[in-house]
């Protein structure tokens, strides 16, 4: 993908003295990610547009006092006391997504386990003030986007997004399903404080980004930039619960922008929280009732499937052979061999994976394991 | 004139001895009783006149007192029309005292002087031999019943008149050799009679083997009741005193018949209109055990579950916590043991075809739901085991060759239940059901793939803490079957399968 990289400039941060340039320049506030990305075009490398600013002729007067002073070494330093890293736009880790935006971040700042470009990355957003059922809903899509091996986004916030990332999180395992925080505040700083906790779990076991350096406070303007970075991340968006004018509208209009898919959860019509999911599903949005849905549309459930029949041994797919169809596990212990027994427990292990449901004592392959034979 | 004879009033399972005096004084002719005697004593006063009469003897015309002592306790049951008429022709002169005082005398008697069989001999002739006493007169066709109880001389008397020749030395009784019957006309059933139904066959072995109560669910025509009828038979086999428990409780009911011990452990399926008194124990005047206790040291089988009295239901908690049951009356409570394995059937939905795969199921949604709610609750927690029990068809059964017999099962379950008494007997519990859950939870000793599939699985089943517990007790008695001191994720894995029932039917409906 050449053309979507064309944002930054080759070589715009290759070299350690551009990276240190690049970290000074990302911390500077009078330079939004637009301007510097015209800056750089102009000037090639992050080296040279830092001179420009200690030259006094890009960024405020602030940008310029600051970048004088500045000591990349020690910011280097003051990064990993908070166990963050830098990625610069050129490094693998930089989620390719993002260059799709007309404005991506220079560099991001990541804590916790290092993201994949082969992540596959879907973002769960929605209101602050949810209701108790659009907190469940949120948790049930986390966890089952988890299951299926996704990296559930959101934003850390209060109400829908913090459930999302509580059920991704129980659900996190050993598979490549995880959950990634994007805030707009400093990498280091915990906003709201009540997710402070929430946080921290995702710092254990997720990922936490964020565009701005450590200590930089949460300030209004910088929840919209930070909704384009959730966007521009992930393949898709849920939108969960939203009332009007809802910061979650914000997040599919970038979405939209991208091209990625958007998809909602509806409401009743007189809910205010379902304004936002049910006029986006009018705009053209894919109507979902459950991370199932979803995961159907988007494809992925053949992979799940493929994954999880993968890892079947032996006895349990002589086993989910035998089931087309109600069958008594008697016979499948007669045709095979087994202990009725041991019949039963491989039986609750296949029904824990979601291949195999009983019915009324019989058991029968369900549509995830049928449709693979 | 005065004379003493000793008689047994029975209150729950136990005899009391009573002394009966009689005084003959002067006044109209009359018989007066004293000493609270309950409704069916009172109606004594009016049996024993023509019964002394009708075997030749006579009764004096003159005012007779009838006492019972100790007064403090109430006395019913018809076993104290003997030793009142005894009393009467003791106090009249017309018996010698040799032997009144070493024996105790029970019976009831009929209008012509015969001695009709009389519920809860065995409780007698335990209460004489507590007393010291040498022997029981007792109804000869109570004979082989109070013959179960050792070092004690059972005299079997067809009559009042056979009674009074023995004390004079004119008549000599039969021996009586105790009978190690096998109770009531018992047709012996055998698990091998069913066929297919392994997954059940299996849940009744581990059922009687780690002492746990059983939920079966399925359509009208599974199976359940004839499933339910052969756990007695894979239950291991009664030890004398439990065989002496059950003997005792069933003399008390009445239903003992001619039968000595019984030896086979009880099965007991109440109709689901059971009043709590016949559920429990209870009745006026005399206390008969209930339904729970007939079935002590065997099966209480409730077929339809849902069809019971709530407060039927409810009352079962007692007896499947403490073992016993106590009914608590003005005069004062009375006990009845009542340990029992419980097995319960019940239908998936009001129509019962829920889930079945050759009918469909016409049940609406919310009746669905109104009935499983109405099946869960505090009784549904004490099930170890919850079972789907699929209606099979002929073809099912086509290549299904008999099973094991009841024997051989059997032998696994002693030889679990071994284990198991090794395990808890220090701790005062019998098997696996009994112990409560943070105790299993320490002893169970899981292996390390036990460990991570019990996680796994609380999250994927949504276990409750209660369940949780089951699952544990039960994959600890299918380790048992193995022998294994471990538990493995193979065992736990079954005992998981033994908990669905309850869910799954919703999602597939």
């Amino acid at each position: 993908m050449p053309d979507e990289r064309a944002g930054w400039p080759a070589g715009f941060a290759s070299g350690p003295r551009n990276r240190r340039a690049l970290l000074i320049l990302s911390a500077l506030r009078g330079l939004s990610p637009r301007k510097l990305l015209e800056l750089a075009r102009r000037e090639g490398t992050a080296e040279s547009c830092l001179s420009r600013v200690i030259a006094g002729r890009a960024g405020s007067d602030a940008d310029t006092e600051f970048a004088r002073g500045a000591d990349a070494g020690a910011m280097m330093a003051a990064l990993d006391d908070c166990g963050a890293r830098f990625i610069a736009a050129e490094d693998p880790e930089y989620p390719p997504g993002l260059h799709n935006l007309s404005d991506p971040p220079a560099a991001l700042f990541a804590r916790g386990r290092s993201m994949s470009p082969h992540d596959l990355r879907v973002s769960v957003v929605g209101a602050r003030s949810c209701s108790a059922l659009g907190r469940e809903v949120a948790k049930e899509m986390g966890k089952g986007l988890v299951r299926a091996g996704v990296v559930v986004v959101s934003g850390a916030a209060r109400g829908i997004d913090t459930a999302a990332h509580v059920g991704a999180l129980e659900a996190t395992g050993d598979g490549t399903g995880s959950t990634l925080a994007v805030l707009g505040s400093g990498i280091d700083v915990d906003y709201p404080r009540s997710s402070a906790s929430v946080l921290r779990d995702i710092a254990h076991r997720g990922t936490v980004l964020s565009e701005y350096a450590p200590g930089v406070p949460a300030e209004p303007f910088r929840f919209p930039a930070r909704n384009r970075i959730i966007a521009g991340v992930a393949r898709a968006v849920v939108i969960v619960e939203g009332a009007d004018g809802s910061g979650s509208l914000i997040t599919a209009e970038h979405a939209l922008d991208l091209g990625r898919e958007v998809f909602a959860l509806p409401g009743a019509v007189n809910n205010p929280l379902a304004r936002a999911p049910l006029s986006i599903i009018r705009d053209g949005a894919t109507m979902i009732r459950s991370a199932e849905d979803l995961l159907a549309d988007l494809g992925l459930e053949s992979d799940r499937r493929a994954a999880i029949l993968g890892q079947l041994n032996l006895v349990e797919d002589a086993v989910l052979r035998h089931l087309e169809g109600p069958t008594l596990p008697d016979l499948v212990a007669r045709e095979l061999g087994c202990d009725i027994g041991d019949v039963m427990g491989i039986l609750l292990g296949l029904e824990m994976k979601g291949l195999v449901r009983s019915l009324g004592g019989r058991f029968e392959q369900t549509n995830l394991a049928a449709s693979s034979s | 004139m005065y004379g003493k004879v000793i008689g047994v009033a029975v209150i729950g399972v136990r005899g009391h001895p009573v002394a009966v005096e009689a005084h003959i004084g002067r006044g109209l002719p009359a018989l007066c009783l004293t000493g609270l005697p309950g409704a069916s004593v009172q109606d004594a006063r009016e049996r024993v006149r023509p019964a002394v009469e009708s075997s030749g003897l006579e009764w004096p015309l003159r005012r007779v007192v009838v006492n019972l002592s100790p007064v403090t306790i109430r006395k019913d049951g018809p076993g104290l029309d003997l030793p009142i008429a005894m009393g009467v022709l003791a106090a009249s002169g017309q018996l010698p005292a040799a032997l009144l005082e070493r024996y105790a005398f029970a019976g009831e008697l009929s209008l012509k002087g015969t001695l009709m069989p009389t519920p809860g001999i065995l409780a007698v002739a335990l209460a004489a031999q507590r007393k010291g006493l040498e022997g029981v007169v007792v109804p000869q066709a109570n004979a082989t019943e109070a013959a179960l109880v050792e070092r004690l001389n059972v005299i079997g008397a067809p009559s009042l008149s056979a009674v009074v020749g023995f004390l004079r030395g004119e008549w000599k009784p039969e021996p009586v050799v105790a009978a190690l019957s096998e109770g009531p006309a018992v047709r012996r059933v055998d698990l091998s009679e069913v066929r297919g139904q392994g997954q059940a066959r299996r849940a009744l072995e581990v059922a009687a083997a780690g002492g746990h109560n059983l939920l079966f669910m399925g359509s009208p025509g599974a199976g359940k009741t004839m499933l339910a009828r052969r756990l007695p038979t894979v239950l291991p086999a009664l030890s004398r005193e439990e065989a002496l428990e059950v003997t005792q409780l069933h003399s008390i009911a009445g239903l003992l018949g001619e039968s000595g011990l019984i030896s086979v452990r009880p099965f007991r399926a109440p109709h689901h209109s059971v009043s709590m008194a016949g559920l429990l124990g209870g009745g006026s005047g005399f206390l008969r055990p209930g339904e729970a206790s007939l079935a002590h040291n065997g099966v209480l089988f409730l077929d339809e579950l849902n069809e019971f009295r709530r407060d039927a239901i409810e009352g079962l908690r007692q007896p499947l916590e403490d073992g016993r049951v106590v009914v608590t009356r003005a005069a004062g409570a009375v006990e009845f043991p009542a340990r029992f394995t419980l097995v319960a059937a019940a239908n998936p939905c009001p129509c019962g075809f829920d889930g079945d795969v050759r009918r469909r199921c016409d049940c609406l949604d919310h009746r669905k739901l109104a009935y499983r709610q109405k099946l869960s609750g505090p009784l549904l927690d004490r099930m170890d085991i919850r079972l789907n029990v699929p209606r099979l068809s002929p073809a099912d059964l086509l290549d299904e060759s008999p099973g094991e017999c009841s024997d051989v099962v059997r032998d696994r379950v002693e030889e679990a239940r071994d284990i198991q008494r090794r395990r808890w007997s220090d701790l005062g519990y019998r098997c696996n059901s009994d112990p409560p859950g943070p105790l299993i939870r320490n002893m169970c000793g899981l292996s390390d793939d036990a460990q991570e599939l019990l996680g796994r699985a609380a999250e994927a089943l949504s276990l409750t803490g209660r369940g949780f517990d089951r699952a544990l007790k039960v994959a600890r008695t299918v380790a048992d079957l193995q022998g294994s001191d471990r538990v493995t994720s193979g065992h736990l894995a079954e005992a998981l399968s033994y908990r669905s029932s309850d869910k799954e039917t919703v999602r597939a409906g």
